[in-house]
């Protein structure tokens, strides 16, 4: 689904991912983990199409040029990236943003776009199996959200939009004990044959509740090795500095 | 050629002319020209009179030139400031006397006029160059005794109501336009709401300009009697022409004693070509007067168009308690200019204000907000309220923030927030990771910004604006 | 009132021993402001106090020539105490006194400049005056990377020897990189009825730091204006603090050409009026490239028929990215024939910029009267502690303790 070979990042010059290779396929779920600055936040800023990087290499998705696809038609085609400081937008309520936003990828797949009570009733139903309270919906998009609830909202957003491919970055960071459970959950009810995750992070807490297949460790833009979950408790238990 | 004529059209939709024989006035400005025009349109002599006053007092004024746009100098005399369909010599006495034509300009600018197909719940008078062509609605507000007609009409059927509030509140004595307008000024719109009756339904007037070198002169007065309600709405459109064309109109509002009047307009003059070219100078005085205690007046307005776009619709709080409000948006793209803001004039004690300002600038263009905020030493424990903020997309446009405190009382307080901004390139990303592209992001992004003014327009109006802002911005970033 | 400017013009020439070209360029400066006058409210940057009048109804007839040639006696009493400081003294508008004596002597440079340039020519007629009057023009050069040890206090002491003069002083200063100068402009008047005219002009090398606080305390009956011409290069930082209170009339102007990148400018006043006083701030901070930041706070508390108006202008030029601006007025007006006119402009050409401005006028908060008084504070100390408070975050923004000391005490705020 996803084959990334030998990318380099860079940003004024400065190197941030270095010959980085990973490939996803249909159904996987991979957990990177890595230091801060280690290069997490760039790889899902590439993935998901934002400008000012650097960039050489390759990058498949579904056996095509990832960087010939601009950002929103990346999201038509099923990647979503869960943000790791979600943006707040002023004025744009909750549910008209989200309605916008899967109509335009409903439109771009050929499908039906939704009508206002058939988009509601979607809504409803995963804001519930969230616990997202419905009120929030109604509000500006992220305005006066605590951490938690944007991040919930990230997820939420996710479920309803069902990609093929979603990158977490630092989904977990800032989330108590309950929300974690709940992002978790969301997660989980998503994983099915054909659709993937990418899970960035950077403890391994989020790992107990999200099994991966994979895990990956990256430090300075590479990554050092690559294992099964246990190398997440490996991980925990060393620490990255002792960690090579 | 023909491929480049259409996407002109589809910029500016409304871009078409009506090939419709008119009757005009010599071109020019003079005496002759204004008794032709009192002439033509029967009225008594104190109205003559009135005019011709305004026109002397003219001739000792100066076109002022504080403002930030600056256009070239207008050849008053190379105008025409008489201009109406010829099937209108003998005014029509149905709609079905009109020329099939203009029913069908109104019908390509989504105005029906035949009843059977009229909008719903807005009654509507519908101004074409110089003059009213059409009421609809007539019966049902006449039951209640409101008066909804063109102002010819009403000073020949109402010329004690119009003699009483005709320049109250813009005197023949204000500034160059108010005056030039007093002197020539051709139809417009009547209203008068009698005590305690609240319009059931919304009010509109649709101003079109037709004619070519042809200003548009047109004069509003609205009364709102004691108790009573009002809410107006006010769209204009013109035909895209190589020449600037003038519009200076003057709105008059007055509010008697609990009386509240919401004016609303959706300003989309044809703003002139991608490169400057044309377009309407629009240069129109709206001012309103809250006469009696408790009166209310609310002025809205979302203005796209026009090449220039220079007014301040204002306020004067006489009444005591009474409130006065100005919500705007402004959108500037290309070569246009905008000058505009308003004045909340607080005279009355107790009496409030509010301003909400939001100004996008993108292209080229240049965007002034402009405002005072006077509270007298009379007007104890007043307030006012003002928030102007800015967006600019590009770096080749100006947006100006520039008001005027001015506080005389001390127990009154004026508080003034403003700030400029631009949308953030982590906003777009986050919206086009969402799906939508760069030109849905950035309409959602603006759209949302300018929100707490598209609230305060009547539904109707409401959706044709949200649209009318994403088309204004079209093509402006990236 | 030509006439008179002509026969006085003609006077302070053949008095002094100007060059030929200084004689020319003060020729122009005078025909200039002959044919302009003094400023009306009909000019924008006057409509809110217009100095004309205020000259005409305060003072009358000015007389624009003044004699030089008599040394005044420096009555040492006016000296500011409790803190060692250098000093110059203008005595009506004469150079009584330069004193440097804390400082390294080689580190300062004192130039008594003949050659007078028009580069500040039509900035507004008042300059135009100053330009063509101004007695001598002193330059003080301080020296690469050298901070004075003590501020510099300049004295604008007037005597009643002087009625219905005009008097122009001009001071030119130079910080060149990574220098530092302290200076506060010190006002005690006992004349009255005068036209005082001053401009001051600052050129700020890179990482260099002006220090300028104004006081205007001391009550008088005199018209005063001031103009600060600030030019800044990369990194280097004014701070200016104008304490708006004793005169009749003053006007203060404040412009500041942000030329160097990571260059900022800080702009602070406090307008304490009462008995009809008319006092103006107009600042005009240019943002010329990028990386640039400004921030004005202003605050006024303005007694019987008192008048204060506060314009202040940011702009920002297209290449002026990631320009901050941010300005804010308050006011409390105390009585009901005090007024407040603000005008707080933005004229933005650049997209990437974060500014903002905000103005707030008011009166004392009633219920924090009564909750003060029920704590048995009477009304007048009631009052008093809210005007303090209110003032005091603007004092609290002046960096240089001893100067905030000085203000505080001179305001009679107790630590």
């Amino acid at each position: 689904m996803l084959k990334i070979n030998n990318l380099n990042a860079k940003i004024d010059k400065k190197i941030i991912l270095n010959n980085f290779s990973l490939n996803i396929n249909p159904g996987e779920v991979h957990a990177i983990m890595g230091p801060n600055g280690s290069g997490k936040s760039t790889l899902s800023n590439i993935l998901s199409g934002k400008k000012g990087y650097d960039v050489t290499g390759e990058i498949l998705y579904e056996n095509k040029n990832l960087f010939e696809l601009e950002t929103e038609e990346r999201a038509h085609k099923g990647i979503f990236l869960a943000f790791q400081y979600p943006l707040e937008i002023p004025g744009v309520n909750t549910n008209i943003f989200l309605k916008t936003s899967l109509n335009a990828i409903r439109r771009a797949n050929g499908e039906k776009e939704l009508d206002a009570i058939e988009f509601l009733n979607l809504v409803k139903e995963k804001a519930k199996n969230l616990k997202f309270e419905e009120e929030k919906l109604n509000r500006q998009l992220n305005v006066g959200f605590s951490g938690g609830e944007k991040k919930k909202n990230e997820i939420l957003q996710m479920s309803i939009l069902n990609p093929k491919l979603s990158i977490l970055d630092e989904t977990d960071s800032g989330l108590d004990i309950d929300a974690l459970r709940i992002v978790a959950d969301g997660v989980n009810s998503l994983r099915k044959k054909n659709n993937s995750f990418l899970i960035i992070t950077h403890y391994q807490r989020l790992l107990d509740y999200i099994k991966p297949d994979f895990v990956h460790v990256l430090i300075n833009g590479k990554i050092i090795k690559s294992g099964g979950p246990e190398l997440a408790l490996e991980l925990e238990k060393k620490g990255y500095e002792n960690f090579n | 050629m023909r491929e480049k004529e259409l996407n002109i059209l589809k910029d500016y939709k409304y871009g078409f002319t009506t090939d419709i024989e008119s009757v005009k006035a010599p071109k020019g400005l003079n005496q002759e020209v204004i008794r032709f025009i009192s002439n033509i349109k029967k009225e008594p002599q104190w109205l003559l009179e009135w005019r011709l006053k305004a026109f002397e007092r003219l001739k000792a004024l100066k076109e002022p030139d504080w403002q930030k746009p600056k256009y070239p100098k207008i050849d008053y005399q190379d105008l025409y400031y008489y201009s109406a369909p010829k099937s209108f010599k003998e005014k029509p006495n149905s709609l079905d006397d009109l020329d099939p034509k203009l029913l069908d300009t109104y019908k390509k600018l989504g105005i029906p006029l035949q009843e059977q197909k009229r909008l719903n719940g807005i009654a509507v008078d519908a101004v074409f160059d110089s003059v009213s062509v059409a009421t609809t609605f007539k019966e049902k507000l006449t039951e209640k005794g409101i008066i909804f007609c063109s102002i010819s009409e009403a000073v020949q059927k109402y010329p004690e109501l119009v003699k009483k509030y005709l320049g109250t509140v813009i005197p023949i004595t204000d500034h160059y336009f108010a005056t030039l307008n007093s002197a020539v000024f051709t139809d417009g719109s009547f209203v008068y709401i009698p005590p305690n009756i609240r319009c059931p339904m919304e009010l509109s007037t649709y101003f079109r300009i037709n004619a070519s070198d042809t200003g548009q002169f047109e004069r509003t007065l609205i009364i709102a009697d004691k108790g009573s309600y009002v809410s107006y709405l006010e769209g204009c459109t013109a035909p895209m022409r190589d020449e600037n064309q003038l519009h200076a109109a003057n709105v008059e509002l007055i509010a008697l004693d609990d009386a509240e009047i919401k004016y609303s307009t959706v300003q989309n003059w044809y703003p002139g070509d991608k490169d400057g070219k044309g377009g309407i100078y629009n240069f129109v005085t709206k001012r309103g007067l809250c006469k009696g205690k408790n009166s209310k007046i609310s002025w809205t307005q979302v203005e796209t168009g026009s090449a220039i776009t220079w007014k301040y619709p204002s306020c004067i709080l006489q009444g005591d308690n009474s409130i006065g409000e100005f919500y705007s948006i402004a959108i500037t793209n290309n070569h246009q200019k905008a000058d505009t803001g308003t004045k909340m004039i607080h005279l009355g004690k107790n009496t409030k204000s509010k301003i909400i300002s939001k100004g996008i600038s993108a292209g080229l263009s240049d965007m002034t907000y402009r405002g005072l905020v006077d509270i007298s030493s009379r007007a104890n424990n007043s307030r006012n309220y003002t928030q102007c903020d800015s967006l600019l997309m590009g770096n080749k446009c100006g947006a100006h923030t520039i008001p005027y405190i001015k506080n005389k009382n001390l127990e009154s307080n004026i508080e003034h927030e403003a700030t400029t901004s631009k949308i953030s390139e982590d906003q777009l990303h986050y919206c086009q990771q969402r799906g939508l592209n760069q030109e849905e992001a950035v309409g959602l992004i603006v759209n949302g910004f300018c929100k707490e003014v598209l609230q305060q327009l009547p539904m109707e109006f409401a959706v044709e604006a949200q649209k009318l802002v994403g088309i204004s911005l079209e093509g402006s970033v990236g | 009132m030509r006439e008179q400017l002509v026969t006085d013009f003609d006077k302070i020439i053949s008095d002094s021993n100007f060059s030929k070209k200084d004689i020319e360029l003060k020729r122009i400066s005078l025909d200039k402001f002959i044919e302009d006058g003094f400023p009306t409210k009909k000019k924008e940057d006057w409509k809110f106090l217009d100095i004309n009048r205020a000259i005409e109804k305060n003072i009358g007839e000015l007389d624009f020539y003044n004699d030089y040639s008599f040394q005044n006696k420096i009555d040492t009493s006016y000296f500011v105490k409790g803190l060692e400081h250098n000093k110059i003294v203008f005595i009506n508008g004469r150079i009584e006194k330069i004193d440097f004596k804390s400082e390294d002597s080689n580190k300062i440079e004192i130039i008594e400049e003949s050659n007078l340039s028009n580069k500040f020519n039509n900035i507004n007629s008042l300059i135009n005056l100053n330009n063509a009057f101004a007695n001598k023009n002193y330059k003080i050069n301080v020296k690469e990377n050298y901070s004075l040890k003590k501020p510099l206090i300049v004295y604008h002491l007037t005597s009643n020897k002087i009625y219905k003069k005009n008097i122009n002083l001009r001071l030119d200063f130079k910080l060149e990189s990574n220098s530092s100068l302290r200076l506060i402009d010190y006002f005690e008047d006992d004349s009255k009825d005068n036209f005082i005219n001053i401009f001051y002009n600052f050129d700020l090398e890179k990482d260099s730091s002006l220090k300028n606080y104004k006081i205007d305390h001391k009550d008088n009956k005199n018209v005063k204006y001031s103009f600060n011409n600030i030019d800044q290069k990369e990194n280097s930082i004014s701070e200016t603090f104008i304490l708006s209170s004793g005169s009749s009339f003053f006007k203060n102007e404040v412009n500041c050409d942000l030329n160097g990148k990571y260059s900022s400018a800080f702009v602070n006043g406090i307008f304490k009026l009462e008995d009809f006083k008319n006092h103006e701030i107009k600042t005009n901070i240019n943002h010329l490239t990028e990386n640039t930041k400004s921030y004005q706070l202003i605050k006024s508390v303005l007694g019987e028929g008192s008048k204060a108006a506060y314009q202040g202008k940011i702009s920002v030029n297209s290449i002026a990215q990631k320009t901050d601006g941010y300005q804010l007025s308050k006011c409390i007006l105390l009585d009901k024939t005090s007024e407040f006119n603000a005008k707080p402009e933005l004229e933005i050409y650049a997209d990437d910029v974060k500014c903002s401005h905000g103005s707030a006028s008011g009166s004392l908060n009633e219920d924090s009267i009564f909750y003060l008084m029920s704590r048995g504070i009477n009304y007048e100390q009631a009052k008093e502690l809210l005007i303090n408070g209110f003032l005091l975050d603007v004092i609290e923004k002046i960096t240089d303790s001893e100067t905030k000391n000085l203000i505080k005490n001179t305001l009679g705020l107790k630590e």
